[in-house]
């Protein structure tokens, strides 16, 4: 009973406001009196969670006036890492940081401003806005371990990533590596349903998962090995006559070099990799094509295989494409940018970065898909389909661990600055031990936060941010979807807390920032600008708040089959299971096997040591990254770090459930509990990810809040040859391990064992000279038509030129054509083609020459008027 | 008649414990006091062939109840509708309830004094809303409703399936249906 | 706030919500309604009527410290006066039972006040015999309703047999006899004598007399409890060994604690070994030592018996609750302190 709040009281305001604690963004419904929130629940009538709400949403209230929170700006005023903080106001602080920012910019120029990100806490549109007015390319996500990558790979092959499941019509869907029961509730409760109504499920998943209990089948793959398994099925799918050749015949490119290209991924090939019998996997290729329209619903692990994902998300694309299940009713739909509403990527003000401060951005000469070389491409031929782009924020960044490594050794460039937003990158970013180290020694830190983190503890300056309940929000997929759900806030921020809206505009407006560039003084004004043309939809709204409250949701009309009018929206407007896009970015063209990041056969030795397989990264409930441990009502259920081992293994290593273990890979070790049960196979380790202890306050040591004590990252690598050339994620899943009890010294004494095998934390190799996991191959793009003689071929207009002209061949019509008056020149003779006259003509010296002859006209002027000869 | 009853489909329950926190905020519970915990025995079984059941546990708001018949002060007591609940004013908090229960669905902790325990929120209940633990079930694993009307869910489910009840043998008559997970595919 | 424990225990199959009070009380409870039905029976069948007084006294005396444990055990003490209004809690009859036990005993001493204070109502014995023998029907009640209050929690599988009561009666029989063998000692002191009969006890044939008496009653004393811890040793093996034999798991479990489990040094060598077969030896034995140090002994073993038996009160687990508490936090935990959070 609740004894303290009457929820129907008199004066009580419902709020539609919406949970902020993972990407779901269920509906709540806050009621609200004299500014107070008394309560809140899931809002039953919201489409996503229609009234349910998990551990994180319903602990908004708790989270709201948290005794922890960060309610004040506050500046360092001891050592960096101490935690003496003075109060300060906001203006103060932003001019300082602004000041400060400035002349970084002068000095080293705006590149060394870095910014990061973590998950959709924010709006990122407006950091993406301060950058590039800022003139920096340098911000950053973890989005290259979530989604984006995939979102490229999948663009690149079929024009959108067909992320969007239309499960109703839908006969079978592959969750793949992805287990909405401990990090999608709602979706859970959509796939049991279906599924009693006939829905198939594939889960791909080493663990017995929330999921992978209710699957119809199951394969428990050996961790990291998802790409072999992905080729494998490509394999039977088109080896046993499993595709829609229809569409194939019809929409499909490179099909048959893909045939040729994947002869050797035979399920027994496949077997040995993934440990899984060749009949599950032929049983699962089949269910998948034979069951069509089917689904393959993205899953985090896609991303985080390191550097064998790029391969595996192109393996997937094709078998989406290749069974036919692409727009069409019940299979993966591509929603494109939406036309309706103002979509990020137009708040983002990309065409203020100038070109030259594109090219610097960090790591676009590595991974070059997930910045601004793949993203150039991507975004030109989303314009030429549909007039807009994906948004750039998150789909096209610096690579974060290697701004982590360049502020460590200045190279490519000292970067100098960092401004954190809703990020704990210790426990969020690979190689835990080097990313806090950076963090140390960054020279300025700024941090927008709710809490005080092992990240903040090092910052210069620490903003306090509104949380759920504090904001509208917006929920559109990251701007890459057509529909849309809005959301209000139920209260103004409490303290001086503000939106990370109005940071960035506030820290945009102290740069010197042109004000007209930020003519949204608060989210609403700026939300209302994007929803505003629903108006033109028979919607009717004097404001963003009266949206939410009449509306709410924006779903545009269904359409299937949209590349039915104009192709698909890739280069050759067909789907490209050999990417024109990877060949031009110097990557295999077509999915090719390479192992994960460390495997027991390319590492032999690597495996004698670690002889168990690592993955980690995957969702637990009650937690959402390394959020709410400091929720005492959320930690109380889980107090401690667990890692599951299987019961067979435990004995042989003599480990007890409830013992605390190391967990050993090659770059450190941390320690967590056992949960000894059968829920893994023997040679499998699962470690829970996130974990700090947000409660030792005081520790401000070398490991503030216990930070790399339980912390997974200490165990990953972000060195390059193990992140994914393609898209550059690094490997949570698939790294080799070994585990052992913690002794009584040990337990003593925790910080003492952290170093694992490089003596300092920090970056040995200096980046530049670091390798990729492969080498690029050389694009040499060849003309597709035949070059005439004395025209120059150029690749990177794919045209060949007349240099001396300046004009350029049309394969089509045999003629050059000057590209900005369009006047069509004759091949052989360098004459303009005249259209009144029908005639050709010498520019230089006016006279006409015969079309066909080209012998010159000498007529009167009525001889020309039927354009015909005398 | 009402009868109030609640149905746990073990089906559907996949142990996120959304409904322990839930309940804990909704009713403003002290740290250590616990309505509905999620209980599991873990992954049984050999790898790979395994299986998981979740129990969420609440009050059985018994229909014949050993919490209230033992209560000296008639604090402990149930409604017509078959709530059993606890009115803190006239408890003195002599435990006597908290020992009689089977179910460990009652608990009272050393600042208060006196005896709390799960009332099916019957404060949302009688202005005609779920429980909220059933509210925010993103499951669906709880469905809550009324026994003795017939065309009420919980009455379908508890009389067209097989249901388990916890310690019936107890004699308790347990009013929480589980509709048990067989394992495989449903 | 009454003597509740303040401590968080999250594992709620390892909190007790009945602690040492309880224990005491149980005990007290026992000790003092016996003692009430013997001292009735010594006065009715042998006759044996001033030397029950101080028997009464203290038996009135453990009941109502128990009674005043219980109160403070209460989480809300205050208002303990609740506790009559409910007609079918045991606990309410229990209540009245202590009331009605302590009231006659009361009454009944009264008639064994100084007889020089020569008070009127000396000469109804009709009266003193008819106090005696509801002391002693309402102690007895008493005993019983000590061990019926645990046995009838049918959650509670250790203690849901009727097998509680017999061992609670044998067990608090032995305790009250042994309590009066050890009181009886007090007429061996003159100065005693003197103050309750008045200076003109002192005389060598009063002392005599009482000495006599007393003898007697110590020697009935003895000879009951020495067949009383016989048959204690008995019920509480069977009780035990029954447990342990029993198709339910948790009280199998707390059976097997106390025969070879965290327990066992307490059951074996303090309860059996010191509570019951030494005083047992002690009492064949004869001399100083059963007089000073059996009784001790089976007082001692009374109420560790009570704690046992209260701290045996682990409920049966559903499935998974085991592991469910097991991975719960202990109570202590920093975060638990960090922050306080409302909740």
């Amino acid at each position: 009973m609740s004894e303290s709040a009457d929820i129907h009281a008199p004066g009580v305001e419902v709020k539609k406001s919406c949970c902020y604690f993972c990407h779901q963004n269920c509906g709540v419904l806050a009621y609200v009196k004299d500014g107070e929130v008394l309560k809140i629940e899931g809002d039953p009538t919201h489409p996503t969670n229609q009234g349910g709400l998990c551990c994180r949403g319903n602990i908004a209230l708790l989270h709201l006036d948290h005794p922890a929170r960060i309610n004040h700006p506050i500046k360092r005023v001891g050592e960096k890492g101490e935690g003496t903080w003075e109060k300060i106001p906001w203006d103060t602080a932003i001019a300082e940081v602004a000041e400060r920012l400035n002349q970084i910019k002068a000095e080293s120029g705006a590149e060394a401003v870095a910014t990061a990100g973590g998950t959709l806490r924010t709006d990122d549109w407006s950091r993406r806005r301060f950058m590039n007015l800022f003139g920096s390319p340098n911000g950053f996500h973890n989005a290259l371990l979530c989604w984006i990558p995939t979102f490229n790979v999948e663009t690149i092959v079929s024009g959108w990533s067909p992320f969007e499941t239309d499960l109703g019509t839908s006969r079978c869907v592959i969750l793949w590596g992805f287990n909405p029961g401990a990090s999608a509730m709602p979706g859970m409760r959509g796939y049991n349903d279906l599924q009693k109504q006939g829905l198939k499920l594939i889960v791909v998943d080493p663990r017995y998962s929330e999921t992978a209990a209710h699957a119809n089948l199951w394969l428990p793959l050996r961790p990291g090995s998802d790409t072999a398994l992905a080729l494998a099925m490509l394999w039977v799918i088109i080896y046993e006559g499993l595709t829609n050749n229809e569409f194939v015949d019809n929409w499909c490119l490179g099909f048959e070099e893909l045939q040729d290209h994947i002869i050797d991924y035979t399920p027994e090939w496949a077997s040995e990799l993934t440990w899984l019998d060749p009949e599950l996997i032929r049983e699962a290729a089949r269910m998948y094509a034979q069951n069509t329209p089917s689904n393959i619903q993205w899953g985090c692990t896609a991303d985080q295989l390191g550097k064998t994902s790029g391969a595996g998300m192109h393996a997937r694309a094709i078998m989406r494409a290749i069974t036919g299940n692409l727009d069409c009713p019940g299979g993966d739909l591509m929603p494109g940018p939406s036309s309706y509403y103002v979509t990020d990527e137009e708040l983002e003000a990309n065409d203020w970065l100038p070109e030259e401060q594109k090219a610097k951005q960090i790591g676009s000469n590595k991974f070059k898909l997930t910045s601004w070389p793949g993203y150039q491409k991507i975004a030109d031929t989303a314009r030429a389909t549909w007039g807009k782009a994906p948004t750039s924020e998150w789909f096209c960044e610096a690579h974060g661990p290697s701004v982590f490594k360049a502020i460590l050794t200045g190279d490519p460039y000292p970067v100098r600055a960092l401004i954190i937003s809703a990020t704990n990158p210790v426990n969020s970013y690979g190689d835990a031990k080097m990313t806090l180290e950076a963090l140390k020694q960054v020279e300025f830190l700024v941090t927008c936060e709710y809490w005080m983190t092992s990240a903040a503890l090092y910052s210069d300056y620490v903003f306090p941010i509104a949380g759920a309940l504090e904001r509208p929000i917006i929920h559109n997929n990251y701007g890459v979807t057509d529909s849309l759900i809005a959301s209000q806030r139920a209260i103004q921020p409490l303290y001086e807390r503000k939106t990370d809206y109005e940071f960035w505009r506030l820290l945009g407006l102290a740069t010197g920032q042109d004000p007209e560039q930020w003519p949204w003084e608060t989210l609403e004004e700026a939300f209302y600008y994007v929803t505003w043309s629903f108006n033109e939809q028979g919607y009717q709204f004097g404001s963003y708040d009266e949206f939410v409250e009449k509306y709410r949701f924006f779903y545009p009309p269904m359409h299937y089959y949209k590349y039915g009018a104009n192709g698909f929206c890739t280069p050759s407007r067909r789907v490209e299971l050999k990417s024109s896009i990877l060949e031009e970015l110097g990557y295999p063209a077509l999915p090719t096997w390479i192992g994960p990041a460390e495997n027991e056969e390319d590492d032999p030795e690597v495996a004698k040591e670690y002889p168990l397989v690592l993955t980690t990264g995957g969702g637990f409930m009650p937690y959402h990254h390394s959020e709410e441990f400091n929720i005492e009502s959320v930690r109380f259920l889980s107090s401690d770090p667990f890692f599951t081992i299987n019961p067979e293994k435990a004995k042989e290593l003599r480990i007890k459930d409830g013992d605390w273990c190391w967990i050993e890979t090659r770059r450190g070790r941390i320690r967590q509990r056992a949960n000894v049960e059968p829920s893994v196979d023997p040679r499998v380790i699962y470690a829970q990810r996130g974990w700090w202890f947000p409660e030792r306050q005081e520790d401000t040591g070398e490991e503030p809040f216990g930070c790399l004590e339980s912390n997974v990252n200490v165990l990953t690598s972000v060195d390059d040859e193990h992140c994914d050339p393609i898209g550059g994620s690094w490997a949570n899943r698939g790294l080799l391990c070994k585990v052992y009890k913690v002794g009584y010294w040990d337990e003593t004494d925790t910080s003492f064992s952290i170093p694992g095998s490089s003596p300092e934390p920090g970056v040995t190799v200096p980046p530049s000279e670091q390798k990729l996991a492969y080498e690029f191959i050389p694009y040499e793009p060849k003309p597709t038509f035949e070059v005439p003689e004395g025209l120059t071929w150029d690749p990177e207009s794919k045209f060949a030129w007349d240099l001396e002209l300046g004009l350029y061949y049309d394969p089509d019509s045999g003629w050059l054509i000057h590209p900005e008056t369009q006047v069509y020149y004759d091949l052989y003779s360098k004459y303009a083609y005249d259209a009144t006259t029908e005639t050709l003509v010498d520019e230089a010296t006016g006279q006409h020459y015969h079309m066909e002859t080209r012998e010159p006209i000498i007529a009167t002027p009525t001889d020309m008027v039927g354009g015909e000869e005398l | 008649m009402t009868r109030y009853a609640m149905v746990m489909d073990q089906r559907r329950c996949i142990g996120c414990q959304s409904c322990t926190v839930a309940c804990r905020t909704w009713n403003e519970l002290p740290m250590d006091i616990i309505y509905n915990p999620v209980v599991t025995e873990g992954v049984l079984g050999e790898w790979p062939n395994v299986h998981r059941t979740f129990t969420p546990l609440i009050c059985m708001h018994c229909d014949n109840p050993p919490c209230t018949i033992c209560c000296p002060c008639k604090a402990s007591q149930q409604d017509e509708d078959g709530i059993v609940w606890v009115e803190s004013e006239k408890c003195m908090g002599c435990k006597v309830c908290v020992n009689s229960c089977p179910y460990g669905a009652r608990d009272v902790n050393g600042h208060e004094g006196f005896v709390r325990k799960c009332t099916f929120c019957m404060d949302r209940v009688r202005e005609g809303d779920q429980p909220y633990c059933v509210a925010t079930c993103h499951q669906k694993a709880r469905i809550f409703g009324d026994l003795d009307d017939p065309a009420s869910d919980v009455s379908k489910l508890v009389n067209s399936l097989k249901t388990n009840r916890i310690f019936e043998e107890l004699g308790t008559d347990p009013q929480v249906y589980y509709i048990p997970d067989l394992g495989g595919v449903h | 706030m009454g003597l509740m424990n303040h401590a968080m225990e999250p594992n709620k199959l390892q909190k007790h919500y009945w602690i040492w009070p309880i224990a005491w009380y149980l005990f007290l409870g026992g000790l003092g309604g016996a003692t009430l039905f013997v001292c009735g029976l010594l006065d009715i069948v042998f006759g044996i009527e001033y030397l029950l007084a101080p028997g009464a006294l203290i038996a009135v005396g453990c009941l109502g410290i128990g009674s005043l444990l219980l109160i403070f055990e209460l989480g809300q003490p205050k208002v303990f006066i609740r506790v009559f209004l409910s007609a079918t809690a045991i606990i309410k009859w229990g209540a009245c039972l202590l009331i009605l036990a302590m009231g006659f005993g009361f009454l009944y001493f009264l008639f064994w006040l100084p007889p020089e204070w020569n008070l009127f109502w000396y000469g109804w014995v009709w009266l003193r015999d008819v106090c005696a023998a509801l002391m002693a029907l309402f102690g007895l009640c008493v005993v019983v309703y000590t061990g019926v209050l645990l046995c009838t929690m049918k959650s509670k599988p250790f203690w849901n047999t009727p097998a509680l009561p017999v061992l609670f009666t044998v067990s608090a029989l032995s305790t009250a006899t042994a309590g009066l063998a050890l009181a009886s000692l007090l007429w061996g002191f003159p100065w005693f004598v003197e103050f309750w009969f008045g200076a003109d006890a002192g005389s060598e044939a009063f002392l005599q007399a009482v000495r006599h008496d007393n003898e007697l009653v110590v020697e009935i004393m003895h000879l009951a409890d020495t067949i009383l811890v016989v048959g204690e040793v008995i019920v509480l093996l069977l009780y035990v060994l029954l447990m342990r034999a029993s198709g339910n798991v948790t009280a199998k479990s707390i059976a097997l604690e106390w025969i070879s489990g965290k327990k066992a040094l307490l059951f074996w060598v303090g309860m059996m070994g010191c509570g019951l077969i030494i005083p047992f030896a002690l009492y064949l034995l004869g001399g100083a030592a059963a007089v000073f140090v059996a009784p001790v002994l089976v007082l001692a073993a009374g109420l560790l018996l009570r704690f046992l038996i209260v701290y045996s009160d682990k409920r049966r687990a559903v499935p998974g609750e085991e592991r469910y508490y097991a991975r719960m936090p202990k109570g202590d935990e920093r975060f638990l302190q960090s922050w306080k959070a409302p909740y």
